[in-house]
């Protein structure tokens, strides 16, 4: 790696004030697991990295609202969420899908505001994150902002934080009797980055599934909503609706073929585990399942 | 402390118990430092993305991808490594449980198999298979030596247990 300069400031309003736009040279660091695979083979080269490591606890923090919803703060790691009963207890399928992101020692490191502003699309969870609704908490020079995790992503690798701006952390609105599900598929080894990613939440009205959310990672450019999954099940029955919401994924997502499979192969991937991931959020246990 | 035009800078921590200080490049990561500035050759890259665990060490407490983590963030941190596990020719229970069950055949990815195993034991003492694969998963053994590794994390256990 190039040599480069470390700042550590002490607080999110001084490092706010030391990161410049993509092009400054003055770049972010959390933990760095995802940074350092760039950094490496020479494509981003900064001139100075600005550490998070130090600004105020409360963004390392988990908070737990009256009606069950969830702050996580940017700089908490995905360990540290994954271990969290407040998560297991009202977001299970984030937890669920922690178990199998990357492994034990690169959990232990990477934090979840990293994980959201790296914008690489084969992520676990801002696909889980779009199905529960979740919104991204972003400060900049010019005060606060809030946006749903969908608008986050806006080309590969790229997100829609202006300049200046970090994460500061992530909100998971209550998920009340809301039923979800994360399944993601793998071509090579269990923990391997995903040729797929699905998410899946709904409520039930008796079998009748209501305010379905439906994404998808890892197989298209971004991470996104599947608007015609949703169309397709809205109102119906899960019996009834599975192979026509699993055709209208198929045939909604733009996927391309790479080392984890061809575009033909992901589509029929994409037809299958969709209806797949209805049917274990149905069998899931009220919120998600683990 | 900022200093964001000077590459260079002196760290200090405890590396295996000891105090130690070490002049590094901030663009080095911490098995880099352990090799050049200690000698210690336990953590080594291997695939360089966080995928093999053959750089392991243990930060603080935790496990993590040497090769992926600025040796700045190990200022003031305590750091183990796979030498400092033995108390001078006593090896540790989980070193002793992979020459028992022959838990590897040329060894390269071992130091990070026993580390992993000390974290997962001492995260949970009594581990059942499934638990095994599933906190070792990010560990590759190219000479396949996955059965024998398992066993050797149950013998580890038992020896812990009856430490």
């Amino acid at each position: 790696m190039k040599p480069f300069g470390l700042a550590e400031p002490a607080s999110l309003k001084d490092a706010i004030a030391m990161i410049g736009d993509a092009d400054s040279g003055v770049r972010p660091i959390a933990g760095g697991s995802a940074l350092m695979l760039m950094m490496k083979p020479g494509i981003l080269q900064p001139e100075t990295l600005v550490s998070l490591r130090g600004i105020e606890p409360r963004y390392s923090s988990i908070e737990t609202a009256g009606d069950g919803g969830l702050f996580i703060g940017a700089m908490t790691t995905l360990r540290r969420m994954e271990l969290s009963a407040d998560v297991a207890r009202h977001a299970p399928v984030v937890t669920q899908a922690l178990r199998r992101l990357s492994n034990v020692r690169v959990r232990n490191i990477a934090t979840l505001g990293g994980h959201l502003a790296h914008g690489d699309p084969h992520l676990d969870l801002p696909p889980v994150l779009i199905a529960l609704r979740a919104k991204v908490h972003i400060a900049g020079r010019d005060g606060e902002r809030q946006i749903d995790v969908e608008d986050l992503f806006r080309s590969y690798l790229e997100t829609s934080l202006d300049s200046g701006e970090l994460i500061t952390g992530v909100t998971v609105p209550a998920q009340g009797n809301r039923k979800s599900a994360y399944i993601k598929h793998t071509t090579r080894s269990a923990d391997d980055w995903p040729a797929l990613g699905l998410a899946v939440s709904f409520s039930l009205d008796g079998d009748v599934l209501r305010d379905v959310r439906a994404a998808i990672g890892a197989a298209t450019d971004i991470p996104q909503r599947l608007k015609s999954v949703e169309t397709a099940l809205e109102g119906k029955r899960a019996a009834d609706a599975l192979q026509g919401a699993g055709d209208a994924a198929a045939a909604e997502a733009q996927v391309h073929s790479d080392a984890r499979g061809s575009a033909a192969y992901k589509r029929e991937l994409i037809r299958v585990f969709t209806g797949r991931v209805i049917r274990k959020a149905m069998e899931s246990a009220a919120g998600g399942t683990i | 402390m900022t200093d964001t035009k000077n590459s260079r800078r002196t760290i200090r921590f405890t590396l295996n118990g000891r105090p130690v200080a070490a002049d590094i490049g901030l663009n080095q990561n911490i098995t880099e430092v352990l090799q050049d500035s200690f000698g210690l050759g336990g953590s080594r890259e291997s695939c360089g993305q966080g995928l093999c665990g053959c750089c392991t060490v243990i930060m603080d407490g935790k496990a993590v991808t040497g090769c992926l983590t600025l040796a700045a963030f190990a200022d003031g941190a305590s750091v183990t490594t796979v030498e400092g596990l033995a108390d001078g020719e006593t090896l540790s229970a989980e070193q002793e449980a992979f020459i028992e069950t022959g838990a590897f055949q040329c060894g390269f990815c071992t130091p990070g198999f026993i580390l992993m195993t000390k974290q997962l034991l001492d995260e949970n003492p009594d581990p059942d298979d499934e638990e095994i694969r599933h906190y070792l998963s990010g560990n590759l053994c190219r000479c396949g030596a996955y059965p024998e590794i398992v066993k050797a994390v149950r013998l580890a256990a038992g020896k812990r247990r009856n430490a």
